[in-house]
């Protein structure tokens, strides 16, 4: 890993901290994700790992701190201390192309076949002609496997098949990083693998890839490094030998894992 | 324009009393409507083909066809079968009747959400089908039907304006003896609509009040 | 059963047809502009004129359709505002109306999941594109079926239009019954013609729900 050290990192995160009304989400998050790298938020719910996941794409404005992509601060005008102005929309939508997301739920347009979800935004947003963004939107359902489902509506395809579909979304853009907040935790257990198997395929061809994920298995075997959160606040962030190692450094770690592997004995 | 408040204070004390008879036809129109919606509603899901249709046909009638239409028909055609009744008795009975269609609908769904597990329990008790109804099936209904009967008893109280083209003497037929006298339309209806507005706010605050209660209980 | 007496007065009865059927249609039409651009302001509006629409909806609910009909026909020449009885009666539809479909629009509004519109936002779609492509389309689906209802009251409610003269159906009919002395059958058959209004609308209503539904059904 000592290569990527020297370049600069895809996504820097500095002093990062989010409040909803008196509740402090996040506090003070430092973190940094390097390019072709996979990163896992794991820890408790309510530790802040979807809050900090979708501050990075400004779903939620966070309110001290930064967030910047390749170099560029992500949803404010300015660094520095609050207050201080939102980008326009249209900057923002800029930027939110360089990154993609899935969704716990989906989120597929229940009104729009699955070619049409995958075709909306390069139509729309990247203002491809009709017939590049068909080619397009195909190539991405071909890569999660859904060549054949492209003419069915949402409500016509399992879970696992519209979370294939949502990432097939994501993925024609050609984002930079992909974020992933739950992927599989609305999926029934056997339909988990099959989305799973893409996201290991894709980080296997190198996209950068922040995932925030109840599945210990993908994290331990898929992840780079695992950032462990607890009440808001980073607890540690290291290769996941180290965090899913017979002895973990912290304390808190080891407990969330213990409770974790009783939770999953049969 | 001059919009004259003196002209709505010399005739509140008219048009309060008018609102007594859009308070009688409305409350005594869903009294009706409750007893008689029941019964069709009970009609409506009864397995007996034909009397399920005739409830069904019912509903769908009285649900077609204007109010104004049928106060008209009830208070002109009532005479001609030999039922001669007071005009406020024709109307009530109108208002009643038409309502019964909307009541018996809202308790269906009311049953529907009613757990079938319930009547399996009580008939397996060898409970009979009218106790079933009386005791377990009908005061659920009602009670989860509340809001949408709230509603319809507000619905009433803007209905009872129509028996004024029959000429029966409510709100809205005062206010437009006394707009004859007085020229003053503007002032003496924009008052007329404060009162219903007022009525229906307390009503609506009083099923909000029995809700609660019923949630309670 | 008289007829000739339904021949004699057949011009007139269609005329009023035509009536309340223009009636109808504009009136609720532009009720549901009116009550969409009400949804509208108060989803986006600012939080002022939330409270003046909330207190709008409110008062126009809370009162008859006829005494607005009086307010507006009786009572507009005294700030101004002389109306043919048509107009007043297309313009208290209007008003009458909008509430109601402000409503039925605004819970459209909520029934779209909020993580649709957020990856609408993730892949940089606008939002007027959101407004148009997403939320519009879905809000069809949960709108049809209050929206034909609605529609269905109306077609009732243009019956109280004859009150303040508008040469409408139910006009129309009562002038023929009083002129002939005959009651019963007009009366029956004017029953017969609302019914089937209603009957046809709602058949209408269902026809359009189940297209804009289409995308849910399994296959």
């Amino acid at each position: 890993m000592g290569d990527i050290t020297t370049e600069q990192p895809i996504i820097e995160i500095r002093n990062l901290s989010k409040h909803f009304d008196d509740f402090e989400a996040l506090r003070d998050i430092t973190l940094d994700v390097h390019r072709s790298e996979v990163l896992c938020l794991i820890g408790p719910s309510g530790s802040g790992k979807s809050t900090l996941l979708r501050c990075i794409n400004f779903l939620e404005a966070y309110d001290g701190g930064e967030v910047r992509l390749e170099g560029e601060l992500i949803g404010w005008k300015s660094a520095g201390a609050p207050p201080r102005k939102p980008l326009s929309g249209e900057a923002l939508r800029r930027q939110r192309q360089h990154i993609g997301m899935v969704f716990q739920q989906f989120n597929l347009w229940p009104h729009l076949t699955a070619l049409e979800n995958v075709a909306e935004a390069l139509i729309h947003v990247k203002g491809l002609p009709k017939a590049e963004a068909m080619t397009k939107a195909r190539a991405a359902l071909a890569k999660v496997n859904l060549s054949d489902k492209e003419a069915n509506f949402p409500a016509n395809l399992s879970g696992g098949q519209q979370q294939r579909v949502a990432i097939a979304r994501a993925i024609a853009m050609e984002p930079s990083v992909m974020l992933f907040d739950e992927p599989t935790s609305a999926l029934d257990p056997e339909l988990v693998g099959e989305v799973l198997g893409v996201m290991k395929q894709m980080a296997a061809e190198g996209m950068t890839m922040v995932v925030v994920t109840h599945e210990m298995g993908f994290a331990a075997h898929v992840a780079d490094r695992v950032a462990f959160l607890e009440g808001g606040r980073l607890v540690t962030c290291a290769p996941p030998a180290d965090i899913f190692g017979r002895e973990p450094d912290d304390p808190r770690v080891n407990a969330f894992l213990k409770t974790y592997r009783e939770r999953n004995v049969v | 324009m001059n919009f004259s408040f003196d002209v709505i204070w010399h005739n509140l004390p008219y048009m309060l009393a008018a609102a007594r008879w859009t308070l009688l036809i409305s409350v005594g129109g869903m009294a009706i409507s409750l007893v008689w919606g029941v019964f069709l509603c009970a009609a409506r899901i009864s397995r007996g083909p034909f009397l399920s249709r005739i409830a069904a046909l019912y509903i769908s009638f009285f649900r077609g066809v204007p109010l104004l239409v049928q106060l008209l028909i009830f208070y002109y055609m009532l005479p001609h079968v030999g039922l001669d009744l007071p005009a406020v008795a024709a109307a009530i009975l109108a208002v009643g009747m038409c309502s019964a269609a909307y009541t018996a609908e809202i308790l269906r769904g009311a049953l529907q959400t009613i757990p079938r597990g319930q009547t399996e329990a009580a008939l397996a008790l060898g409970i009979p089908t009218l106790s079933l109804w009386r005791r377990i099936l009908v005061p659920q209904a009602i009670r989860i039907g509340l809001p949408s009967l709230t509603n319809e008893l507000i619905l009433l109280v803007k209905v009872s304006s129509l028996a004024s083209v029959v000429g029966i003497g409510e709100l809205t037929r005062i206010s437009q003896n006394i707009t004859g006298e007085t020229y003053r339309p503007l002032e003496i209806y924009v008052a007329a609509a404060a009162i219903y507005f007022l009525i229906n706010v307390i009503l609506s605050a009083l099923g909000r009040l029995a809700e609660n209660r019923l949630l309670v209980g | 059963m008289e007829l000739d007496l339904f021949v004699r007065y057949g011009p007139a009865l269609l005329s009023g047809f035509g009536v309340t059927i223009l009636c109808w249609i504009v009136g609720s039409l532009g009720g549901l502009v009116l009550g969409f651009a009400l949804a509208c302001l108060y989803r986006f509006g600012p939080r002022p004129l939330r409270w003046l629409i909330q207190a709008y909806v409110e008062v126009i609910r809370g009162t008859p359709f006829m005494i607005q009909l009086f307010i507006l026909y009786f009572g507009g020449p005294h700030f101004g505002l002389l109306l043919t009885p048509v107009q007043a009666g297309i313009a208290s539809f209007i008003i009458y109306g909008s509430p109601y479909f402000a409503e039925i629009f605004r819970s459209g509004f909520n029934a779209i999941p909020k993580g649709q519109i957020e990856a609408a936002r993730c892949v940089g779609l606008s939002e007027g594109r959101i407004l148009f492509r997403i939320i519009l389309p879905q809000m069809l689906v949960p709108t049809t079926a209050p929206l034909t209802n609605f529609f269905i009251i109306l077609t009732k409610e243009t019956a109280i239009l004859s009150v303040v003269t508008v040469p409408e159906l139910l006009y129309e009919t009562q002038t023929m019954a009083s002129e002939t002395f005959t009651f019963v059958e007009p009366f029956l058959v004017l029953s017969l013609f609302y019914w089937l209004m209603v009957i046809g609308t709602s058949w209408l209503g269902d026809k359009v729900e189940r297209r804009v539904t289409r995308h849910l059904r399994r296959a």
